[in-house]
């Protein structure tokens, strides 16, 4: 489908109206909106302190650029985006930026604030040549709740700015467990704008991460399987539902190692492996065990202290005792291991969701953000010639059938239009669900041939216009099922 | 372990008052014997949820008496205490008012389903708390531990019941992982419980699995002493001291950090709970001695000194005229005890309205900006939750008054005579919030196809009627082009009306019923912490008229021997003055004993002083 370009196409235009009346510090906020509509698409990396923000961004950009650290790390927002060289820039609050050195230690890159206070600062911005930045802006945020309010501070004044419209288009959301701080923290999203097109909620630019899954299970081996299962019953949750699009495990600090796998990393796994079990089992039963400086235990194992404790550093308990049973079960040369071990940390899975739920959105999310800000303005600083395009920003909201999609959608996660049990399932993925391309809409595989598509969404038509005409389907029933018929019809020109 | 000299000087005291006829001084020595032989340490397992609490009970008892699940929580707190046979005993209160509970026993195998945060709820209907009884020497003593619900988790209204049960306990083990260091919210909640329950330790679980467990131990140590806290954290885990049982390995159990927890709970919980008990024994001791000496040496010295003897009493009289004001209403230490008391009450009170007050006002913004139908169920799980907060919020700050307040009065009444401040005991209950029905929003006026058509066509037909009357006059028919378009206009914009009005109601009724739930509350916490205050107005004023009334017995008596010392002859004389000095020489003794006892019991107390010299370190 590709309305959604025509969508942002009329968001422009009208965009262009507005900055046409506007001038000064107005004119400029807008005018950026403009830049961000062909820019990439902002998703924000959020959540409570320490539940793994920097090592999942590094897992999903597959290279260690985020600084982590067993204490509360990241203070400042920190913005990834390609770039050809990499290159550091210091936005301080009161004064112009600062280019600061790229430096890098131990593997990871070193951000230096150059002596000033987390809350003087307005963010970090890092440019950096890689392939998984060209489309998404990945921005770290500090934890919410932590103890030290300034940090804490930076966050909120992030995702709730007290003028001007939200930074970010979409939201992963880390969380250990959903405590109930998590589900108040969603919800603040949803009240300050990040999830909303027009005035209705949208849990479909938030997508939620069991961050630390393989911790769920206290790093047992089957701890990913537990994780899943909880995630499951999240997924279920009548709450969570609400505010976020689909809840995903993953073990981040074992994905980060996995996809960027050393070789003498590999050797030691490998060394492992080959040691007699009940020794390794004993020594992994916790991790001041496996570190011991012993010379004897440095012999059964064939590592040294000093390789044993930065593996420990590098994949945990979990990925350690994980990593040396999938090297003892064959997966013998270092790409395989890696391969298998990104595998099991999910985070594939959620690459796969964020391509399905952000990046194939990325216009309509982009549209959204910038409607958004426009209506701030709009409401904000009203003048008597803006009467017009506010109007027209009103026309776009209620006609483009994206808007309306998602306006259904989340009335019908919200449960405030209830269907019966299967037909609420299909026109949840009639309406995109579950992603906005046409083969997950219809609940195809990504490569079923045309003719099998049309054949599927024909059947769903007739079926969908059926149900709309039964006479004895309910008011709001008819309302969803013409919203799912239009989808559908969309659909059937497409694919014809 | 009751201290076996400290009931052997209480027998003593006891034996010593029933010879002298003392009947009102062996009531205190009554309760100080069964407080002596019950000296059990309940120790609260508290934390966020998901940290590792039930492991923890389960790794110090060494049996699985609390269910662990990596995704299932407690959901019922769990005493777990010493018993001889495995037991497990429900307690239950059948409806929200019964003023009883009821206990019922039942097989031990079946507690998850009582406990844990599954299965079907209506099992736990009425639950108010679950008893494990096993044999362990551990808990011999008489230590209780408590595994509570954590404190955040989704369906945990548990926090406020949690801050509630802190004054009763004599220990509070805050349980974190080594996952990272402490959250704001954490911080809160322990600077909280370390105003209601001055001994606690912190926990750091789950060390086997986190390589930088010590930077996080490191870290949290800071974040204690910046919010001024002077709590020890202790690193443990829960896996290695299983496995250390399981392969009796006493190398792993020390690794594991439990020997040092189980010392701490020994050494300070309840070594400080025993030497409390025998601090509070020794000191009720001393005071019924220095009540029995009273009388025997102002005899004694008017034995040996018949002349003198006309001054000696016209001081008793003077120490009894004083005695006798403290006994009056009009006593200074009264009046401070009255006025306290009711500054407390007005200043609580007032605290309370303020805060449910703030609570109203964001509300009722919050309820003029939506639809309140919409946010219905998060709307009131936020009530809930804000006003539970300020509930425990000004219950914590209650305690501390009436804390405050007793330590005056004592200061009041020390100045004026003799000293001792009561022993506080702890309520078992806190903030109710139970009582109060539940916010529910109002039910939004069904406006459906059927009375939208109505009174559509009401407006439309007064439209059409208007407009198609006044075009009969330009020769039209009643119904033309123009009146029907007049209705169908007029029809429309009747049908917003009427939605813009529903709203406008349905906005106002919102507000109206959270109005009433804020006054429900206010009515039931109010009477709640009238009651408390009540309560310690009372046991102070008992107390120290209790004070007042032995020291006047005391004072009674020396005058009455004193004189009857005069009256006697010569030889009747010398005799007495042996007897006496023998008997002086007993109850001195009981009380040199009494004060040996005071001293090795040393001043680790857990009354008023307490929470400053934590502070201090």
């Amino acid at each position: 489908m590709n309305s959604p370009r025509a969508l942002l196409g009329r968001v422009r235009v009208v965009l262009c109206q507005a900055i046409g009346l506007y001038d000064g510090p107005t004119g400029l906020l807008l005018r950026k909106q403009l830049d961000r509509l062909d820019g990439p698409l902002r998703v924000a990396v959020a959540g409570q302190l320490k539940a793994g923000k920097s090592t999942l961004l590094n897992a999903l950009v597959g290279e260690q650029i985020a600084p982590t650290d067993a204490g509360e790390c990241t203070k400042v927002v920190t913005w990834y985006r390609y770039g050809h060289q990499p290159r550091i820039t210091l936005y301080p609050n009161e004064s112009a930026p600062i280019g600061l050195p790229v430096r890098k230690v131990d593997g990871a890159l070193r951000l230096d604030l150059r002596g000033l206070a987390p809350d003087a600062v307005d963010r970090l911005l890092v440019d950096w040549p890689s392939a998984n930045l060209r489309e998404t802006v990945l921005i770290d945020t500090p934890g919410l709740g932590s103890a030290s309010a300034e940090v804490s501070g930076n966050a909120v004044r992030f995702f709730s700015p007290e003028a001007g419209p939200a930074d970010a288009d979409a939201v992963v959301y880390l969380m250990r467990h959903l405590h109930r701080t998590d589900i108040r923290l969603l919800e603040s999203f949803h009240t300050n704008g990040i999830g909303q097109p027009g005035p209705q909620g949208n849990p479909l630019a938030t997508v939620a991460v069991l961050s630390r899954a393989d911790e769920i299970g206290v790093g047992r081996l089957d701890a990913l399987q537990s994780a899943r299962r909880v995630a499951e019953r999240y997924r279920a949750d009548d709450r969570l539902r609400v505010l976020c699009g689909t809840v995903v495990p993953v073990a981040g600090l074992l994905a980060q190692t996995a996809r960027t796998l050393r070789q003498e990393e590999f050797s030691a796994l490998a060394a492992l492996s080959t040691a007699p079990r009940a020794e390794l089992d004993a020594a992994l039963l916790s991790v001041d065990r496996f570190t011991g400086a012993s010379p004897e235990l440095a012999a059964t194992l064939g590592v040294s202290a000093a390789a044993r404790a930065a593996l420990l550093e590098r994949f945990g308990l979990f990925g350690v005792r994980l990593g040396s049973v999938l090297v003892r079960q064959g997966f013998g040369e270092p790409p395989a291991l890696a391969a298998e071990l990104v595998r099991r940390s999910g985070i594939d899975l959620l690459r796969g969701v964020l391509a399905t739920r952000f990046a194939e959105r990325r216009d309509l999310l982009k549209a959204r953000s910038a409607l958004q800000a426009l209506d701030t303005v709009l409401r904000n600083s009203p003048r008597p010639d803006t009467e017009g395009v506010r109007r027209m920003v009103e026309h776009i909201i209620a006609d483009a059938h994206e808007f309306t999609e998602l306006r259904v959608l989340s009335m019908l996660r919200a449960g405030r239009a209830s269907l019966p049990g299967p037909t609420g399932a299909e026109a949840e993925r009639l309406l995109g669900g579950s992603g906005g391309q046409i083969a997950a809409r219809l609940g195809l595989p990504r490569d079923a041939p045309r003719a099998e598509q049309r054949a599927v969404v024909l059947a769903a038509l007739q079926r969908w216009q059926a149900l709309a005409e039964h006479p004895l389907s309910g008011r709001a029933f008819v309302d969803v099922a013409r919203v799912v018929i239009r989808t559908c019809e969309g659909i059937v020109a497409e694919v014809s | 372990m009751p201290n076996p000299k400290a009931i052997e000087l209480v027998g003593i005291a006891v034996r010593a008052a029933t010879a002298y006829q003392r009947d009102d001084l062996l009531d205190r020595l009554k309760w100080t014997a069964e407080r002596l032989a019950d000296p059990g340490a309940r120790v609260l397992v508290v934390g966020e949820f998901k940290q590792g609490k039930s492991m923890l009970i389960n790794a110090l008892v060494n049996a699985p008496v609390c269910p662990v699940d990596d995704d299932v929580a407690t959901a019922v707190p769990t005493e777990v205490r010493y018993a001889d046979q495995p037991e497990l005993v429900l307690i239950e209160q059948a409806e929200p008012d019964a003023p009883r509970t009821e206990r019922r026993s039942v097989p031990i195998d079946h507690i998850a389903q009582y406990v844990s945060d599954t299965g079907d709820p209506a099992d736990r209907s009425g639950l108010r708390h679950v008893e494990v009884g096993i044999p362990r020497s551990v808990l011999a003593d008489g230590l209780c531990l408590v595994d509570t619900p954590g404190v955040g988790g989704l369906d945990s209204t548990h926090g406020a019941a949690t801050m509630a049960a802190l004054p009763a306990a004599d220990a509070v083990l805050l349980v974190s992982d080594a996952a990272g260091e402490y959250s704001a919210s954490e911080l809160e909640f322990l600077r909280q419980t370390t105003e209601l329950c001055p001994t606690v330790c912190c926990v750091l679980t789950k060390i086997d699995l986190y390589p930088r467990w010590r930077r996080i131990a490191e870290l949290d140590v800071q974040r204690l002493r910046a919010a001024g806290l002077a709590t020890q954290v202790l690193p443990v885990s829960a896996t290695l001291r299983t496995a250390a049982i399981d392969h009796q390995d006493h190398g792993l159990n020390a690794e594991s950090g439990f020997p040092a927890l189980i010392e701490y709970l020994r050494t300070e919980v309840m070594a400080n709970s025993g030497r409390l008990a025998d601090r509070s024994a020794a000191h009720d001791v001393l005071a019924v001695t220095g009540q029995l000496t009273a009388s025997m040496t102002a005899e004694l010295a008017a034995l040996r000194d018949p002349e003198g003897s006309a001054g000696l009493l016209a001081e008793l009289a003077r120490a009894t005229e004083r005695v006798d004001k403290l006994r009056t209403r009009s006593a200074r230490w009264q009046q401070t005890l009255s006025d306290g008391v009711a500054d407390l009450t007005a200043d609580i009170d007032h605290d309370l309205r303020e805060r449910m007050r703030g609570i109203l006002h964001e509300a009722e913004l919050e309820l003029d900006a939506v639809d309140p139908v919409t946010i219905a169920e998060q709307f009131a799980d936020w009530l809930r939750r804000r006003v539970a907060a300020a509930a425990s919020a000004n219950f914590v700050w209650t305690n501390q008054r009436v804390r405050w307040l007793s330590g005056r009065v004592a200061e009041r009444f020390g100045a004026d005579g003799a000293t001792g401040l009561p022993v506080m005991r702890g309520r078992r209950q806190g903030p109710a919030l139970g009582r109060v029905a539940e916010f529910a929003m109002p039910e939004a006026e069904s406006f459906g196809f059927g009375q939208k058509w109505i009174i559509g066509m009401r407006g439309g037909y007064g439209g059409t009627l208007m407009v198609g009357m006044a075009s009969t006059l330009a020769g039209l028919t009643l119904l033309n082009p123009l009146s029907i378009a007049a209705g169908v206009l007029l029809g429309r914009k009747t049908i917003k009306d009427e939605r813009k009005r529903q709203l406008q109601r349905r906005q106002s009724e919102a507000k109206n019923a959270a109005r009433r739930y804020i006054d429900e509350v206010l009515f039931q916490l109010g009477k709640e912490s009238r009651d408390l205050l009540r309560e310690a107005h009372r046991m102070l004023r008992d107390h120290f008229t209790q004070l007042a009334e032995e020291l006047s017995r005391s004072l009674t008596e020396s005058t009455l021997a004193a004189q009857r010392a005069v009256k006697l002859d010569e030889t009747d004389r010398e005799r007495r003055v042996l007897d006496l000095e023998a008997e002086l020489a007993r109850v001195d003794h009981l009380a040199a004993t009494a004060a040996e006892l005071a001293e090795s019991a040393g001043f680790r107390s857990v009354t008023t002083d307490s929470v400053e010299s934590e502070e201090l370190g």
